[in-house]
């Protein structure tokens, strides 16, 4: 096992590198930071000397060495727009995304296994059809548009929630609960799926003839068996999350890295959106590992 | 006991081998309504334009946001106008084809680089997969959204870049499902069997491990459909996809969004079209996976009696 | 609170949430479209930053009076000023004055606040309105200080409206700590989050009436116009007409923005007068008002708002007549004027509300009376590239929707940047127009005036030198237990001190 993360760990190292160089040049290609900072009327010399002050006359390749010489000091350079170091920036915004991330998947996960693994027991049943329908449903609606409408149900129309925003915990519920609905309905799938496979397998039909009637042993060995697609499944759902969830922070006004990406993106404030993607990158790597190694615990054949 | 693989069955002819299918979609009446709507949906997306893009895009500005249900301005109106006065089914149906379009591309795209690349990663030796599963890490640990962003500002928003964006943020899923359940699969004992009797690998992975996968991956495909519907219709909210006067469903519901306390039926129309599709997808993938499965299929060749 | 103490204390805390409106409530929360995400007083004139920090926390030498009628400059830190010569104008400024950190006001605070606006350590946005002449300030003793312009500038006193005064001891960076001479000091201030400003005990003016204000930061304008209904905010500057559906909460205002077509003379066919009339002659502007655009919005006939000296009145906006849109293409047609190439339609996404809408209508309307108009909508940083100058290379003929803002109340703020032919959005490049810039920018009074009119008279009716629409409005959705009026300077500018309670 610890040969396993040691190898993982240098392998991360190369694709975070290889995210970093990416990253640094395909946001460089989408424009010149100079002119949406300054106002539309700024003088050629205010352009040239805002240029010179951010270092943005020097060649790429000039840049990029000095970026990533920084880097390696950890020092990940200023936010031109906020003038405040960018990984500041960056790591305030993240600490709302993990505990949001961290909120929904825990909920998403225990409800999706459950009621996946409940419907899977009777195939087309009443159950099985109901949850499958209304999940879909759920997870078929833009998430902008749940959550316009939650806001203007449960908000203005009953007054039971706060609008929007951060404060108390009940600023959460509608923001978990929009994010909720489209990994729960995905999870929910590939659960059943699973679960249905495993169930008609030979190694329950073999504990059934062998006369084991009791069903949570069955079930405690199927879901077992299940886990491994539901793992991968339940893993990229929480990577994306943890690299923000743009639509809902936007409209809840909630502080979280996602918005702060695409608004880095649109300001081409690039060290802000460098250091976004190493920090949710080292999150995602790491849960990625985690994942494999829940692999390895579930699975004793697979071995790395 | 060996669970053998599925082997397609090649001893009947093309036209009675139809009416077995057609047989087994009508024992599941809910797999039939889905796929008549989803042949509504590509008629629609193959002729619409066509036929509709004069209608569709007519402005009237002093008729706007017409309500749904009244057949006073022609057919068109039925389900009301839209800011701009313009149809709203009129602009559905011609939507139709973009967002098809988009959708389908970005989800054959992605699956089948996806599948071959995990087959490859489950099945060939350790280094090619540690290869390509840092690669899928790069492309997850890259926010979607964020790519999809940058890669838009490069390049214009056209049906075929949306397609390349969308296609590039959701090969991983196909990826890691495939190669986990290759890992398994290949340790089984029918897959054992063919390898010590001799099976050529291409064989082995398309026709003992491939067609196990398969269920599981039009799972995923049909909900990554919606899924992609959706990121497109995201990428609408934040003024990035697709740009006027070209249409999708996304869009619409995304221009819809404003209006939903006054005239909800800009937005709901698209939605519910963006549903009802998804939710077709999705039954249908339901009876393609218990009429793929061999140890399922009884339940449809029964006639939908369901035990 | 920290975000890791969070969840434990919110579980803790009640169950209430906004703010809780006690009878003796002074506070006022303002939820605001676009993130502050600087307090820096030299960056004021942004309007996202200057909402917060003008006159609230930093304060000018004069002020532009926008209640009474408007045009007029009131004395805010200099009690007076007089012109001492041409180029040269004299500023007395207020006594008894002191900073929020004690510190007292005096002629150097002036002058360092000047060097630091104007210093290329620090990328200021107030320098841009000084660019293109030469101010040296001069200090004659503790209370008055000189400035001296080359080439003159008669709206000295104006353009001291716009320079927030820090003391004098401020380094040349940056700060997030923002000292001023203003009725309120930043409290707090959490990133992404809020802002929070309290009202100061020493203010040298009247104190205001209400004693603290929070900044909350939504994008969506649903969400803003929903937290005032719930309570949850008081005032939100923005919200679109759409969602502005409450009579009693709504309040329409000019935002002093004006959207027009700038039209590319250099290309053909849009070099042609007939078909610059014919784009004209082919949008049915009043169709827009009232629909896709707010009751209120004005047809315009200039690039700056009716409140700026000079306005034009006797112009009128072209009528709708599609006929006379086509006999004219036609006419050029005739003369070979290559009328059927492609134009292109640029906008700019999320530049106002509806602007889709809108474009798509533009778009409509042009190909109805028989132009070949693609449209392409750009984000801000594409749009700028082709909005401003050195334009493409290999670009189509363009017409490029924009807004522009100018609540200054002087033209020229606006007529070199787009219309003198080496303005960097200028469309047009025509001896005429530029004389008449040059001339007006040196004059004074009823002079200026008149020339500035003669200017929009001559680019609208003899050059149609571009596609006027409009001049826009905004609403703000306030609370009903605040007395409190939106004006044309509320785009650029939130005074904590004119709002009153019921």
């Amino acid at each position: 096992m610890k040969r396993m993360i040691g190898q993982r760990a240098a392998a991360s190292f190369l694709a975070l590198l290889g995210l970093v160089v990416l990253v640094f040049f395909l946001s460089r290609l989408t424009g010149d930071p100079a002119a949406l900072y300054l106002p539309i009327d700024a003088s050629q010399e205010m352009l040239e000397n805002f240029r010179e002050i951010h270092g943005l006359n020097d060649p790429l390749l000039v840049q990029f060495g000095n970026y990533v010489t920084d880097l390696l000091r950890l020092d990940f350079g200023e936010s031109i727009r906020k003038a405040r170091p960018a990984i500041d920036v960056v790591l305030e915004a993240f600490v709302w995304t993990l505990q949001l991330a961290l909120i929904t998947m825990a909920l998403v996960t225990v409800t999706a296994v459950v009621l996946g693994s409940l419907a899977a027991f009777r195939v087309g049943g009443l159950f099985d059809r109901l949850t499958s329908l209304i999940s879909l449903v759920g997870a078929s609606a833009p998430d902008f548009w749940i959550a316009i409408v939650a806001i203007v149900l449960f908000s203005v129309q009953l007054g039971w929630l706060p609008t929007s925003g951060t404060g108390s915990v009940w600023h959460w519920v509608l923001p978990v609960a929009v994010l909720f609905v489209r990994p729960f309905g995905l999870i929910l799938q590939v659960v059943r799926g699973s679960m249905i496979s495993a169930l008609t397998s030979a190694y329950v039909k073999t504990a059934r003839a062998k006369g084991v009637r009791n069903r949570p042993i069955i079930f405690v060995h199927t879901l077992r068996n299940a886990m491994l697609p539901v793992i991968t499944v339940i893993g990229d759902q929480a990577a994306a999350m943890l690299n923000g969830a743009v639509i809902v922070e936007t409209i809840f006004g909630f502080p979280g890295v996602g918005k702060l990406m695409i608004d880095s993106i649109l300001q081409r404030d690039f060290n802000v959106i460098l250091a976004s993607i190493v920090v949710t990158a080292l999150a995602i790597f790491i849960m990625n590992l985690l994942i494999d190694m829940a692999y390895a615990v579930l699975d004793p054949r697979i071995r790395y | 006991m060996i669970v053998s693989a599925p082997v397609p069955d090649t001893n009947h002819r093309p036209a009675q081998r139809l009416f077995t299918v057609l047989r087994m979609l009508w024992a599941d009446k809910f797999a039939f309504c889905a796929a008549l709507f989803l042949l509504v949906i590509f008629a629609c997306a193959l002729l619409g334009p066509a036929a509709l893009s004069e209608a569709a895009s007519q402005v009237n500005l002093r008729g706007r946001n017409a309500p749904p249900f009244s057949l006073e301005n022609g057919w068109q109106f039925l389900l009301g106008g839209d800011a701009l006065g313009r149809p709203l089914l009129a602009r559905i149906i011609v939507a139709a084809q973009n967002t098809i379009m988009v959708a389908a591309g970005a989800v054959a795209c992605s699956m089948v680089i996806g599948t071959t690349l995990g087959l490859i990663a489950g099945y060939a030796g350790r280094r090619v997969g540690q290869v390509i599963m840092r690669l899928a890490d790069i492309i997850m640990s890259f926010p979607s959204l964020l790519l999809a962003v940058i890669v838009l500002y490069i390049l214009a928003p056209s049906v075929g870049n949306l397609i390349i964006v969308l296609a590039i943020t959701r090969i991983p899923i196909y990826l890691r499902t495939t190669r986990a359940e290759v890992l398994e699969i290949r340790e089984r004992m029918f897959v054992q069997a063919a390898r010590v009797m001799g099976a050529s690998t291409p064989r082995i992975v398309f026709r003992h491990i491939l067609p196990v996968i398969v269920p599981t991956l039009m799972t995923i495909a049909t909900l990554d459909f919606a899924f992609v519907m959706l990121a497109e219709s995201s990428l609408s909210f934040l003024g990035i996809g697709i740009q006027p006067p070209e249409i999708t469903w996304g869009l619409m519901v995304s221009q819809g969004r404003s209006y939903l306390t006054t005239a909800w039926w800009l937005a709901f129309w698209p939605g519910l079209a963006i549903i009802l599709t998804t939710l077709s997808l999705n039954l249908l993938s339901n009876w393609l996976r218990t009429a793929l499965d061999p140890v399922q299929r009884w339940r449809l060749e029964l006639g939908g009696k369901k035990t | 609170m920290k975000p890791n103490h969070l969840l434990i204390g919110a579980l803790l805390a009640s169950a209430s949430f906004g703010p809780a409106i006690a009878q003796e409530n002074k506070n006022v929360t303002v939820v605001l479209a676009e993130e502050t995400d600087l307090v820096e007083p030299c960056m004021a004139t942004r309007s996202n930053i200057g909402r917060v920090v003008l006159q609230n926390i930093s304060e000018t030498l004069t002020e532009l009076d926008v209640r009474d009628g408007g045009g007029g400059i009131k004395p805010r830190l200099a009690e007076s000023w007089e012109q001492v010569d041409d180029n040269t104008w004299r500023f007395h400024l207020r006594r008894g004055v002191t900073f929020s950190d004690g510190s007292s006001f005096d002629a150097e605070d002036v002058k360092h606040s000047f060097a630091r606006a104007m210093s290329d350590q620090i990328s200021c946005e107030i320098a841009r309105y000084y660019s293109g002449m030469d101010i040296t300030p001069a200090i004659v003793d503790e209370h008055t200080i000189d400035f001296t312009a080359e080439p003159a500038q008669p709206i000295m006193p104006l353009l001291m409206s716009l320079l927030t005064i820090v003391p004098s001891e401020t380094p040349v960076e940056f700060t997030r700590e923002p000292i001023g001479t203003g009725p309120y000091t930043l409290a707090e201030w959490n990133p992404g989050q809020n802002i929070r400003l309290e009202r100061r005990d020493d203010y040298w003016g009247d104190t205001p009436e209400v004693s603290g204000a929070t900044y909350l930061f939504r994008q969506d304008p649903a969400v803003r116009a929903a937290m005032v209904e719930t309570d949850e905010a008081d005032i939100a500057p923005s919200v679109s007409a759409i969602e502005a559906d409450d009579p009693e909460l709504d309040h329409s205002y000019p935002n002093s923005e004006t959207l027009y077509l700038r039209l590319d003379h250099a290309m053909a066919p849009l070099d042609d007068r007939r078909v610059r009339l014919a784009i004209n002659h082919a949008i049915d502007r009043e169709a827009f008002v009232g629909s896709l655009l707010p009751e209120g919005t004005e047809l315009a006939t200039a690039i700056v708002p009716p409140t700026t000296q000079g306005w034009n009145a006797e112009l009128t906006p072209p009528a709708y007549d599609p006929e006379k849109a086509r006999a004219l293409l036609e006419e050029a047609a005739a003369e070979g004027v290559p009328v059927d190439r492609e134009i292109t339609l640029v906008g700019r996404t999320g530049n106002y509300p509806n602007v889709t809408e809108v474009m798509e209508t533009l778009h409509f309307m042009l190909s109805d009376v028989g132009f070949n108009v693609d449209l392409q909508m750009y984000e801000v940083a594409e749009f700028e590239n082709l909005y401003s100058k050195p334009y493409p290379e290999n670009r189509n003929p363009q017409l490029v929707a924009a807004m522009h803002d100018n609540a200054r109340g002087d033209a020229v703020f606006s007529m070199y940047f787009k219309y003198h032919s080496e303005g960097r959005q200028s469309g047009i490049a025509d001896a005429r127009v530029d004389e008449l810039i040059a001339q007006a920018t040196a004059a004074t009074g009823e002079e200026r005036a008149k020339l500035w009119s003669e200017l929009f008279g001559y680019l609208h009716d003899d050059v149609v030198a571009d596609a006027l629409l409009f001049h826009m409005v905004g609403f703000a959705r306030v609370n009903e237990r605040l007395d409190w009026e939106p004006t044309i300077a509320t785009n650029s500018q939130l005074q904590l001190a004119d709002i009153a309670f019921e």
